[in-house]
C-alpha cells in the first residue's frame, strides 16, 4: 500500500465498500479493512476521520445508514441505501445539459457554485454532451452570498430552527435571534432569509450580510412547518415596499430619456402639465427606487404626484443642500 | 491548484456509472464529458484501477480492458457494484433548481417555443427527481427593459446579426450606435447586453432599461466575443478615485457600489472607488447625502448640493411648499 491515500480515494473505496457489504460493516471492520484508514495513528484519529468522511459522503448525496443489530450488544454499524443512492431514472439531450450548464454558471456565490458545477459532473453520466456551451446567449449572474447562505439552506431544506447574530438596518442594534428558516430569496442584489423570528412570534425579513458570525442550531430537524399560506415573496416585496402605483412627473424636454421609456398610457388625464414641461406617467414599486433614481435628475424630473413621492424626493434634496453646507464648513 | 476532494469523488464514482453505460469510449470524449483534460481521465483511470472492496486483491477491484485503453479507448469490465448514477445532494439540486426558475420566470417569454421547451423540460426532470427541498431559494432577476428591446435583442443574438441601438448614458445623453450583440447578461440587480459596438470601437455593456430602442439590422455580426467578456461593470484604472467617509447606516452602500477600498473607523467606514461619469458620482452623493462625513474632493459635494438647490428653487417655481 503506498503511505497516506489521497482523502478522495479513501473516500471512494469507502463508498464502494458500504455499498457491497452484507448487512452492515461495523467501526473496526472498516479501520481494519477499507483502504486509506489503515494509517489513522489513534481510535481518536481513525474516529475523527471517520466522522467527517461520513458528513462529506451525505453532504454528497452519499445515503450512509446508521444500522443497529436487533440483537442486544450488537455493535452498530454503516451502509450504503443502494435503492437511495441512485439518480431518479432520466436521459438529458444535449440541448437539455447545455441549459444546465448555463444554469450552473448562474451563481457567482462560491456554496452555489461548486454545488451546481458538482451536480453538473454528476448529470453528465445520463446526459449528452451539448456541442455548444452558450445555447442561449445568456449569462445570468447572481451576487455572492456570503458564508451564512450553505447553512441556512441545510437548516430550511430539513426545517431546522437557527441561531445566530443580527445587525438591524435602521438602528444598528446587534441581536441574537432565532429563526424558523422558509425561504431564502436574491433580489435587487441582496440576499434574503424570510422565516418566522420565533422571538417575536411573526414573520421577518433578514438581509443575510448583515448576520454576524456563524449559523447555529436552535432545535433538531423537523421542529416546525412552513405555514401553508406562507407567501415569503409577498413579505419580502412589503420589506421593500412594492407597491404597484403611478407617478406623476414633469420632465424637461429631451432629459431623461430612461424615465420616459418606462412610461405607460393612462386613463385619467393626470395633473396639469407646467408651461414648458412634458407629462410623463411612471409606473413604480419600490417608492425609494424611485425616489432615489428621480432626485439624481434633480431639477430636470419633478414630481406632480402622488404627494408622498413628492415627498421622499424633497426630502432627499435638501439633505444634499444641508450635506453641502455641512461639509463646505468644514472644509471652508 | 489542486483540485476538491468532493469534486474528484464525484467525478470517480460518474466515470465508472458513465462507462458502464457506454462500452468503449475515446479518453478524449470522456475528458469533454466531465469537462476536464484527457490526462486528469487517465489519472482517474489509474486510481479507479486501485480503488474495489476490502482485500484488493485482481478480482475485487474495479477493472478496465488493457488492450482498448493501449488504443486510448475506455472499457469498463467490472464495476464493483457501483454502475448506478448518483442522485443530486440537496443543495446542488437546489443550486441548479432555483437557476433555472430564474431564468424561465424573467426571460422565458423571450425565448422561442423550443428554447424554452428545453427550459422547461429540464426543470420538470429535476424537480421530479429532487422533490420540494429544491423550492428553498428563489431568485428573482431583475430584467427591466422593455419586452420589444429584450426580444430584438434574443431575435440577433440567434440569428448572429448587428443591431441598431437608441441608448441613453448615466449622463443623460441619448445617442445612437449599431452594435455586435454577444451576451443577454441578466442578474439580480440589473441586466445588460454585453456587445461589441462599432461606433466605439469597443466592449460595452449596455444596461437593458436603458435601451430606448433596439432594431435588427440585416448585417450579421463580425465580432465574437473574447472568452473573458465583461459580464459585470468595473470601472476601469484611468478613472479617478473619490473617497467618501460614511457615517454606519450607510453601511449597504459598500455591498452596493464597486469599491476599491473599505476602511473601518469609531464613527463609520471611508470607502474609495473609481468614477468613471460625473453624472453618476452626483447621483451616489444626493444618495448619500444625510450619512456623508466627508467627501474628497471637496467639489463633489459642493456639485451635488448646488444642484439640488435648483431642484427645490423649480418646485418652490410651481407653488410647491418645498420647505420641511
Amino acid at each position: 500500500m503506498p503511505d497516506a491515500l489521497p482523502p478522495a480515494e479513501r473516500l471512494l473505496n469507502l463508498v464502494i465498500a458500504l455499498v457491497n457489504t452484507t448487512g452492515k460493516m461495523t467501526k473496526e471492520q472498516i479501520r481494519s479493512s477499507v483502504a486509506g484508514y489503515d494509517h489513522a495513528p489513534s481510535t481518536d484519529a481513525f474516529e475523527r476521520m471517520f466522522e467527517r468522511d461520513k458528513e462529506t459522503l451525505r453532504d454528497l448525496g452519499v445515503p450512509v445508514l446508521t444500522v443497529t443489530g436487533a440483537a442486544h450488544g450488537d455493535e452498530q454499524g454503516y451502509r450504503v441505501d443502494v435503492d437511495a443512492y441512485a439518480l431518479a431514472p432520466m436521459e438529458l439531450s444535449a440541448a437539455q445539459l447545455g441549459v444546465l450548464a448555463l444554469a450552473a454558471e448562474f451563481w457567482q456565490d462560491q456554496t452555489l457554485r461548486a454545488e451546481a458545477s458538482r451536480a453538473l459532473t454528476k448529470l453528465a453520466v445520463v446526459g449528452v454532451r451539448p456541442a455548444e456551451p452558450d445555447v442561449l446567449g445568456l449569462a445570468p449572474r447572481v451576487h455572492p452570498a456570503g458564508p451564512a447562505l450553505g447553512p441556512l439552506l441545510d437548516a430550511a431544506a430539513v426545517r431546522q430552527p437557527v441561531r445566530f447574530t443580527y445587525r438591524a438596518a435602521s438602528t444598528g442594534e446587534v441581536r441574537e435571534r432565532t429563526v424558523e428558516p422558509w425561504r431564502l430569496l436574491a433580489s435587487r442584489g441582496g440576499w434574503y432569509l424570510v422565516g418566522l423570528d420565533r422571538d417575536r412570534g411573526a414573520p421577518r425579513v433578514f438581509r443575510l450580510s448583515r448576520i454576524v458570525g456563524q449559523v447555529g442550531h436552535a432545535a433538531d430537524p423537523g421542529d416546525y412547518q412552513v405555514p401553508e399560506g406562507a407567501d415569503p415573496r409577498a413579505l419580502l416585496d412589503s420589506a421593500q415596499e412594492a407597491e404597484a402605483r403611478t407617478a406623476w412627473l414633469a420632465i424637461a424636454p429631451e432629459r431623461a430619456e430612461a424615465l420616459r421609456a418606462r412610461a405607460r398610457p393612462t386613463a385619467e388625464p393626470g395633473p396639469p402639465a407646467p408651461e414648458g414641461w412634458d407629462l410623463v406617467a411612471v409606473p413604480y414599486t419600490r417608492a425609494s427606487d424611485l425616489a432615489d433614481e428621480i432626485t439624481a435628475y434633480t431639477d430636470a424630473v419633478l414630481v406632480l404626484e402622488p404627494a408622498s413621492l413628492r415627498e421622499s424626493v424633497l426630502r432627499r434634496l435638501r439633505d444634499a443642500v444641508a450635506m453641502a453646507d455641512r461639509l463646505g464648513a468644514n472644509h471652508g | 491548484m489542486a483540485e476538491r476532494t468532493p469534486e474528484r469523488l464525484v467525478r470517480l464514482l460518474g466515470l465508472v456509472a458513465f462507462l458502464d453505460r457506454h462500452p468503449g469510449v475515446p479518453v478524449e470524449e470522456v475528458a469533454a464529458q466531465f469537462g476536464v483534460s484527457p490526462v486528469q481521465v487517465l489519472r482517474d483511470v489509474d486510481t479507479l484501477w486501485m480503488s474495489g472492496t476490502p482485500g484488493y486483491f485482481p478480482d475485487d477491484l474495479i477493472d478496465f480492458d488493457a488492450d482498448s485503453l493501449e488504443s486510448g479507448v475506455l472499457r469498463l469490465t467490472q464495476s464493483r457494484g457501483m454502475a448506478r448514477a448518483l442522485r443530486l445532494g440537496t443543495r446542488e439540486a437546489v443550486a441548479l433548481v432555483a437557476a433555472l426558475r430564474a431564468l424561465d420566470a424573467s426571460i422565458g417569454d423571450a425565448l422561442d417555443p423550443a428554447e424554452r421547451e428545453v427550459l422547461r423540460s429540464t426543470l420538470e426532470v429535476l424537480t421530479t427527481a429532487t422533490g420540494e427541498a429544491a423550492a428553498t431559494v428563489e431568485v428573482q432577476l431583475s430584467v427591466e427593459g422593455d419586452p420589444a428591446v429584450l426580444a430584438a435583442a434574443r431575435t440577433a443574438l440567434r440569428e448572429g446579426r448587428r443591431l441598431h441601438l437608441r441608448y441613453v448614458d448615466a449622463a443623460d445623453r441619448t445617442t445612437e450606435r449599431d452594435v455586435d450583440p454577444w451576451q443577454l447578461v441578466t442578474g439580480d440587480e440589473r441586466s445588460y447586453l454585453s456587445a461589441w459596438c462599432h461606433a466605439s470601437g469597443g466592449e460595452r455593456l449596455f444596461r437593458l432599461d436603458r435601451i430606448l430602442a433596439a432594431q435588427v439590422l440585416d448585417d450579421a455580426v463580425t465580432t465574437s466575443p473574447a472568452p473573458d467578456v465583461q459580464v459585470t461593470y468595473r470601472p476601469a484604472r484611468e478613472h479617478p478615485t473619490v473617497r467618501l467617509s460614511l457615517d454606519g447606516r450607510a453601511r449597504w452602500a459598500a455591498e452596493q457600489v464597486p469599491t476599491e477600498s473599505v476602511v473601518e473607523d469609531d464613527e463609520g467606514f471611508t470607502m474609495e472607488l473609481r468614477v468613471a461619469t460625473s453624472a453618476w458620482l452626483r447621483a451616489l452623493v444626493l444618495r448619500l447625502a444625510p450619512f456623508l462625513r466627508d467627501v474628497e474632493p471637496p467639489a463633489a459635494a459642493a456639485d451635488a448640493g448646488a444642484a439640488a438647490a435648483r431642484a427645490l428653487a423649480a418646485y418652490r417655481e410651481l407653488g410647491v411648499d418645498a420647505s420641511a
